[in-house]
């Protein structure tokens, strides 16, 4: 089943821009929050509209396409990661701008943030399996829920809800390992204790 | 802050800064640039692309069918069925019992322009199907996952790229997937000039004291409280019931308008109300519970603010 046929060329335009519009941002903002940099994360968006637009009717309608969209560009960073990664000419002027501004800005890096809070939350994050950050991140980043995340990740919502717990888990057994005195206003979460053993 | 929030925090950007970053000819650019790649290729070509989306002739709907709630199986009609059940199914032998050692993990049958793979060991390593893919020239990696009783033998996930050419073969009336409905797969046909690089995960039947990486709904066919009625009772009523199937409570999720936290079995109150069961491990289930007796709506009574843009107050697991 297809959910749209865009066989006119005008309405292939006019329903890509009308996605495009809506879902270029959060793309870019889920590119940018898992690269290290603007380039890698122009490439990605570049990557991941371009094949929203060659597989246009593919794209469910409404809300679910940034879902989609999502599972694409999270496909996109895998291959990146596996060396896959082509410097898109189709960027080059989104390339631009985010060179600019992380001049201008930079990129906080959690790892190197001031706060021992953050530094200590980013070490344990990094520990962890990278489908478990993905699904962590997805719920903390991208605010998704199990059946949203389900859509993303192409399994069931359930099986979400499952692997969701057994991250928390390990991520609660990881800052568990962290060193260092718990820090004020830091409280251990309901997951963490159970990981350690505590009363709650 | 829990450890949502917590990891919130890491989020580096938000989308709304992420927005400022680039200007809107920058974007318009992109689109342009995008729009102006020619997409009419030749039919087989566009199938052969369409790679990362699974299932994609079929589509959204299809797929999710395919790989969700469904998502069933490969419990093979006949061969793969026996095969399964004689090794690993819940009413054969133990789950580490004598498997096809020695032999192929999987059997290849080849239909024409087709194969037909069935999964004769589910215990193999997934090295072992990996190298028996690539014998046959399929890239494609296989790893089976414990999952609770219902599931066994079903697709757990399907991605990678080029899966829109593997056709899952279904039959009617072979599997209870508790939400799938009565026509579940029961294996995957695989065009034997695939050039993908597909990923799968299928279902197989869990050690004693081994956690499932994927389930049904308790009370579905199959399962461990099959044909128990547990929701809006409490507790106490609800362990007494399971009891009877010689299930206990492995951990009770505790369902609060923040979303939920774990507690350890003991610490919660007998008259506290049941909302649901999942699966967690042969003979344990996770229960979910709390002081009201229908869950309390997320975020209700607590107006506050999400700690880090761009994080809506997120459901916690």
């Amino acid at each position: 089943m297809r959910h749209q046929r865009s066989g006119e060329p005008a309405d292939r335009r006019r329903r890509f821009e009308a996605i495009y519009a809506t879902n270029c941002v959060p793309i870019l903002g889920y590119a940018l929050r898992r690269t290290a940099n603007g380039d890698d994360a122009a490439d990605v968006v570049a990557e991941t509209f371009l094949t929203a637009w060659r597989r246009l009717d593919d794209v469910p309608p409404g809300g679910e396409a940034r879902l989609w969209l999502y599972g694409v560009a999270r496909n996109v960073l895998a291959n990146h990661r596996r060396g896959e990664r082509r410097r898109s000419e189709l960027a080059d002027r989104l390339r631009l701008d985010l060179a600019a501004a992380g001049r201008d800005r930079g990129y906080p890096d959690p790892a190197a943030a001031d706060g021992t809070d953050l530094a200590a939350v980013a070490a344990a994050f990094r520990c962890l399996p990278e489908a478990d950050r993905e699904l962590l991140a997805l719920v903390g980043w991208e605010g998704l829920d199990h059946g949203q995340i389900a859509a993303v990740l192409g399994c069931s919502r359930n099986a979400v809800r499952i692997r969701l717990h057994r991250a928390r888990s390990r991520f609660a057994a990881a800052m568990a390992d962290q060193p260092g005195p718990r820090r004020p206003g830091q409280r251990r979460s309901a997951l963490a204790q159970l990981t350690n053993g505590d009363t709650p | 802050m829990n450890d949502i929030e917590l990891i919130a925090q890491l989020s580096v950007i938000s989308d709304a800064q992420a927005g400022h970053l680039v200007s809107d000819a920058a974007r318009a650019d992109l689109a342009e640039r995008i729009m102006a790649v020619p997409v009419a290729a030749p039919r087989g070509r566009q199938a052969a692309e369409r790679g990362r989306w699974p299932a994609v002739g079929r589509s959204w709907r299809r797929r999710r069918w395919a790989v969700t709630a469904g998502a069933a199986g490969l419990a093979a009609a006949g061969l793969v069925a026996a095969v399964l059940a004689g090794t690993v199914g819940s009413g054969g032998p133990r789950p580490n019992g004598p498997a096809v050692v020695g032999a192929q993990a999987l059997a290849f049958v080849r239909h024409g322009r087709y194969i037909d793979v069935i999964v004769r060991n589910p215990l193999a390593d997934p090295k072992k199907y990996r190298a028996e893919f690539r014998a046959h020239h399929l890239n494609v990696s296989l790893e089976l996952i414990p999952v609770s009783p219902s599931l066994v033998g079903t697709v757990v996930y399907f991605g990678g790229s080029g899966t829109s050419a593997i056709r899952v073969i279904t039959a009617r009336g072979r599997c209870f997937t508790g939400g799938g409905g009565p026509i579940c797969p029961v294996g995957l046909r695989v065009p034997v000039d695939f050039r993908g690089d597909a990923q799968l995960v299928f279902g197989r039947a869990a050690r004693p004291g081994e956690k499932y990486e994927s389930t049904a709904s308790s009370t579905a066919p199959g399962e461990a409280l099959h044909g128990l009625h547990i929701q809006g009772r409490h507790v106490s009523a609800v362990l007494v019931m399971i009891a009877r199937r010689h299930v206990t409570v492995a951990v009770y999720h505790v369902t609060t308008a923040k979303g939920g936290e774990l507690l350890r079995p003991g610490k919660v109150p007998g008259r506290w109300w049941v909302y649901g069961a999942d699966p967690w491990a042969p003979g344990q289930v996770m229960l979910w519970v709390g002081a009201t007796r229908t869950p309390p709506a997320l975020g209700a009574g607590n107006p506050r603010t999400p700690v880090a843009s761009p994080t809506p107050p997120a459901s916690a697991g």
